[in-house]
This record gives C-alpha cells, structure tokens and sequence, in this order.
C-alpha cells in the first residue's frame, strides 16, 4: 500500500501516538458540536426539534473517541510523521488571495478593488507554486501567464461564465 | 428481455445524436486526462467542471459527466503500470502487477488487456443497468419515507463494513459526515444551527466546496508533505495488443472481475474501491501459482481492471433507480441533476426516459470511446506524465479556485474550501478514510427529512420503522452486516483481501 508506517518510536508520548490522536480528535470535535449546538430545542410541541439529530451525533462522535482510544490504548504508538504545515501556508495564501481579488473585498477599513480573474489566477498559482521545494519562479511566473490565458479563454469565452476578468482594464 | 432491448434502442437513439456523441467524447478524453495525472481526482474534477454544464441541457450534461467518471477509473490504470502511482484510488491493485510487468517491457500487454477487460466490464456493466433499472424503480416506488430511510441507514452501515481500515473510525467519519450536513438553516423550521453567526454558512456547506477541500485542495496538501516517488517507465511499451492465447489465458480473470465489480459496485461507500482488490485476491487464491503475484502476472491486471470499471458503472444503479447516490462522484451527479431541474428518485426513468435510457446507452458507447482513445494515443499519456508535479499542482489550485468561485458567486466558498484542505490533510495524517465523510454527509440532509416525515406520519411513534416489514427487513440486513463485520473471523478475512494486495 502506498501509506508508509513509520517506524515506531520507543519514546514517544502515548497521547501523540496517531490512535490515540485520532480517537482524542473525535472526543474535542462531539464536544464542540454539542457546544456549538447547545442553543437548539431537542424536542418542541411538534416533535422532533432541530437540535435532536446533531446532538445525538455529537454525543455518538464523542463516544466513538472514547471507544478509539480504548481500543488502541495498549497498541505502539505510531508518530503521524512530519506537519508540515509552513510547507502548506503559500498554498492557502494563494487561495486566499485568489478569493479576495477576483470580486474585490470589503474589509470595512479598507477595500480590495476587483481584480478579476487577470489578477486572481496568476496569483493563487505563483503562491500556490512557491510551496514546490524545487520551485523555479521564471518557469513558474511563464505558466502562470500562460494558464491565466487559457483560463480566461476557457470559462468566460468558450463557456460564457459571467466571471470578471479585467474590470481595472477592459471594464468586465 | 425484449423491454431491455427496446429500452436500449431508446437509449442508442439518444446517445448516437452528433451532439451527444460529442458530450460523450469530451467527457471520457477530460476523464482520461484526470485519470493520468496523479493528484486530481475525479470528484474535484466534477466540482470544477459542474458550473459548465449549466449551458448543456440536461441529458448531454450527465453524459458528459460520467464519461470523466468512467474515463478517470480508465486512465487511473495507465498511470498505474507506467508509473507504478494509483492515479486513482480504484487503480491502486494495477500498480502491483502492473508495474511489473511494465518493468519487464510488458506494458504495452498491460495496459491492452486492461483495456479488453475493462471494454467487456463496460459493456457487461451497462447490460446490467438496463436489466435492473425498471424493476429496482418499481422497488423505489414502494418506498415510503420509513423505508427510506431504513435504506440509507443499511447503506451507510453497509459502507462502515466495506471500508478501508478500522471500523470504529469509518463509524465516526460517517457519523460526521451527517453532522457536517446538519450545519446551516434547518429546513423544517429555517432556524440556524451551528453556524457561529457566519453568513458562509447559513445556507450549510455546499458539497462542492466539501469536495473540493477535502479531496482536491487536501490531495495537494499530502503530496506536498509526502511527495510520491515516481518511476516512469523509462523502456519501450511493447506490442498492445495480447495475442489470441494471452486473451484467452485471461478471459476468465476478466469475466470473474466483471461479475464480482458488477455486484460490488451497486454497494454503498466503498463498493467500487472494494472490487479490485476482491478481484485481486480471488485471482490469487485460483492461481496455479499464487507466489508469482506481486511479479507481474497479467491476470493481475485483467480482473481488477476489469471489476473497477464494472464498479464504477454498475454504482449508477442507486442513483438513477431510487435517487440515493452511493459514494462522492454519485453525489455530484445528484447536483448535475438538481441543477438542471431534475430531482433524482424512482420517477426520473417514467418521466425522462430519453435522459435515463440516453445516459445508459451513453455509458457503452464511451466505453468504445475509450479503447481508442487510450490505446492509440498512449504515446500521449506518457508525454503528459513527465509534467512535473511543481507545475501540475498550481495548476490545480487555479482550476479549483476557478470552479468553486464561479458556483457560489462568493469568495468566502474558495477559502472554506481551502481552510477544509487542511482538514482532508488532517484526516489523511490520522488515518481516517475521506469518503464515508462524504458519504455520510451526502445522505446526511435525506436522511433527517426521511427522518421526520416518518416521524410525522406516524404521529412520533419509533416503531414504524419496525412495523413495515420492508422497513425492518432493511434494518435487519444492516444489523447482520455490523454483527458479521465485528466477528474476529471475518474481521480477519476482510482485512486479507486489503492486504493481499
């Protein structure tokens, strides 16, 4: 199979081990599904309320958890590897910055102006590539020009999506 | 007999229009393509590309569809052998053999036979559908909502049992995955629940942006933590065609794989993920020579092939005959549907049949389609392999950004989904499968409606789940299944079939 086990860890913290990490996510996550879901009516005069199903699945989640990490409480602890998660962020930034320039934002404080898709795309792709380790950003910023074109060209002009592509410059 | 042939006259009549043909052939070259490339998958594909189909009208629409959806089990299996990376998670079975026997120089052998294999699956596969769909629809129509809802309740206990790994997790991601769906305004009395105030979520979580986040924006994520190795096949890919011994060497393998993906697609959740490697493992226990497997057998890849593109057909069954889709690209097409005004249920084949049969005749007819696409142009796939990863996931997170934003109209969706990527990355770093979530969360909605309108016919009473024979029939079957699943005995077996590969 293509998921590698990694090899256990003699010193690792049982709490950290990816079992018991999982069964303790469930418990934090039924939890926080009762809490967010605390303001809803279990029963009305009608009958069912439309907090009843989410507060028994939280509650069965929950249990679950509990279940999880009795289950695998006497098993190794296996790490969950590396989270790399810094690796990610220019990914999720170029996300961000696609959804805040395509129809411009309105913070209050200030505005993001509407870019369009001229803008937006080239941006999530330039972020979103720099996360490569073996990123090089000449080739990365000609793709970028490139699948911008191409994706204009594909989703407002051959299929006609009422997308902006550049207001700041053609006026849509 | 003579119903089903007539059906299908029908059905060819509809999709042979230039037109559809066209649909057709778009649909299986995009599936194809995003079966090829490792990282995209079928679901995030369909997410980007269901605002495009707006502009089609409906039976061209879902043609077009699920030609990527059988297209991309099709291509997965090239990627598989010459690559040895599952560019699907149907294909993975393929690699094994696959890429052994590509290594030997045998890859053009590979991938023709599952070529063959899965032409006859599809044409098999889609026989089936039109045999069963007039008598499950007349089944659909006894439904009431108790039956309804006993139904769903099987399905997903019968997807807990097919999944990957441990029980008590698959439970707990399909139990979320119900939760998840009861985010937003309650349709029975409009009431918000869960939303913390946010107007992203007052409407609930669109399945799109679900899918996207977790399967599309999350992949990339994990290939970026862990990136996979890849091994093109540098040699030549030899002859294509198999030979008249080595087809008839085969044939039964891929017949065997045929009828097990046949069955095992129509199940819900994980069915068409299942057959290959039930496929797999019954090859091996028939072998003169089961040591050989792993080395490059290609019945290896005949029967697999085979049964995960009968599975991938044969799990339009649910959908188009009772409106339940039974896993996360079914659910999709529940929203293609929806969006062209069509409600998916027992009554779409009485009052669409040019859209039911079309579709069904569709299916075979791409399944030729994709013999010649795949074999002549392999050539091809493999230049578009030695993209490298670097450029192909930027590409995708364009792509997806694109298609998320021009559903909703509504920027907030891109980053959920984004914010929902790191989810897909936690899921896959604590081993929990993504598709009973998605599952659960597709059913999730119908089943609380089911729920209550039960509820409400029998004045609140619980039993009525019980009192209707079908009702508790459907329950009961649920129950054996857990019960079976829990056994150590069969615990082992199931976890043998997984491993075996």
């Amino acid at each position: 199979m293509s998921r590698e086990v990694a090899p256990p860890t003699p010193s690792l913290n049982p709490w950290l081990g990816r079992e018991r990490l999982a069964g303790l996510s469930l418990v934090v996550f039924g939890l926080f599904a009762l809490w967010a879901g605390s303001d809803l009516p279990s029963f009305t005069q009608d009958g069912i309320g439309s907090g009843l199903l989410p507060r028994a699945l939280a509650v069965i989640i929950a249990l679950l958890g509990v279940v999880q990490i009795v289950v695998t409480w006497k098993d190794t602890p296996e790490s969950t590897g590396s989270w790399p998660i810094r690796d990610m962020l220019p990914v999720l930034i170029g996300v961000f910055l696609f959804a805040l320039t395509i129809r411009g934002y309105d913070f209050g404080a200030f505005a993001v102006p509407v870019l369009g898709m001229s803008v937006a795309t080239p941006l999530s792709i330039i972020f979103a590539g720099a996360a490569a380790k073996d990123v090089r950003f000449g080739e990365l910023i000609v793709f970028a020009a490139i699948l911008t074109a191409i994706c204009i060209g594909l989703f407002r002009y051959a299929l006609g999506l009422s997308l902006p592509v550049a207001p700041w410059l053609i006026g849509y | 007999m003579i119903e089903t042939i007539e059906h299908l006259g029908l059905g060819l009549s509809v999709a042979l229009t230039l037109q559809n043909v066209f649909f057709c052939f778009v649909g299986c070259l995009i599936g194809t393509l995003v079966g090829v490339l490792p990282g995209v998958g079928p679901v995030a594909t369909i997410s980007i590309l269901l605002p495009v189909t707006l502009s089609l009208d409906p039976t061209g629409a879902l043609i077009m569809l699920a030609g990527i959806y059988y297209g991309a089990q099709y291509g997965g299996s090239t990627t598989a052998i010459l690559v040895n990376i599952p560019g699907e998670a149907t294909a993975v079975v393929t690699a094994i053999d696959g890429h052994e026997m590509a290594k030997r120089g045998k890859a053009g052998l590979a991938l023709g036979l599952a070529a063959i294999g899965s032409f006859i699956a599809g044409t098999f596969a889609t026989i089936v559908i039109a045999a069963l769909a007039t008598p499950m629809t007349k089944l659909g129509l006894l439904f009431g909502p108790a039956e309804y809802f006993s139904l769903m309740i099987m399905g997903l206990v019968l997807a807990v049992v097919l999944a990957h790994g441990s029980l008590v997790k698959a439970l707990a991601m399909i139990v979320a995955g119900v939760l998840l769906s009861c985010v937003g305004a309650d349709m029975e009395t409009g009431r918000e629940r869960m939303t913390f105030g946010l107007h992203m979520l007052t409407d609930g979580i669109e399945f799109v942006v679900l899918a996207m986040g977790i399967f599309g924006f999350g992949e990339i994520f994990k290939n970026l933590a862990d990136p996979e190795k890849r091994d093109v096949v540098r040699g030549k890919i030899g002859r294509l065609l198999p030979t008249l011994a080595e087809l008839r060497e085969n044939i039964r393998p891929i017949l065997r794989g045929t009828g097990l993906g046949s069955v095992l697609g129509v199940l819900p959740g994980n069915g068409a993920i299942l057959a290959p490697f039930a496929s797999y493992a019954l090859e091996k226990r028939l072998s003169d020579r089961p040591q050989d497997f792993g080395k490059g057998v290609p019945a290896a890849v005949a029967g697999p092939e085979s049964a995960n593109n009968a599975g991938a057909q044969t799990s339009f069954i649910p959908l188009l005959t009772l409106g339940l889709p039974p896993n996360a690209v079914m659910a999709l097409m529940v929203g293609a549907m929806m969006i062209q005004g069509i409600v998916p249920g027992p009554q779409v084949i009485e009052n669409n049949p040019d859209l039911f049969w079309g579709l069904v005749a569709s299916m075979w007819i791409g399944n030729l389609m994709l013999v010649v696409i795949n074999l002549p142009l392999i050539g091809l796939w493999v230049k578009l392999l030695k993209v490298p990863y670097r450029l192909l996931f930027p590409a995708i997170v364009a792509f997806c950004c694109i298609g998320l934003f021009s559903i909703s109209n509504d920027p907030a969706q891109v980053m959920m989904a984004g914010v929902l990527g790191l989810l897909g990355f936690a899921l896959y770093k604590l081993q929990f499968e993504a598709a009973p979530l998605a599952l659960g969360f597709v059913l999730g909605r119908l089943l609380e409606e089911k729920l209550r309108q039960a509820l409400l016919i029998s004045d609140g009473s619980m039993t009525t789940f019980l009192t209707s024979p079908l009702s508790a029939f459907l329950l009961l079957i649920g129950l054996v299944a857990l019960v079976i699943a829990v056994l150590p005995s069969m615990r082992k077996s199931r976890d043998e079939i997984f491993t075996d590969a």
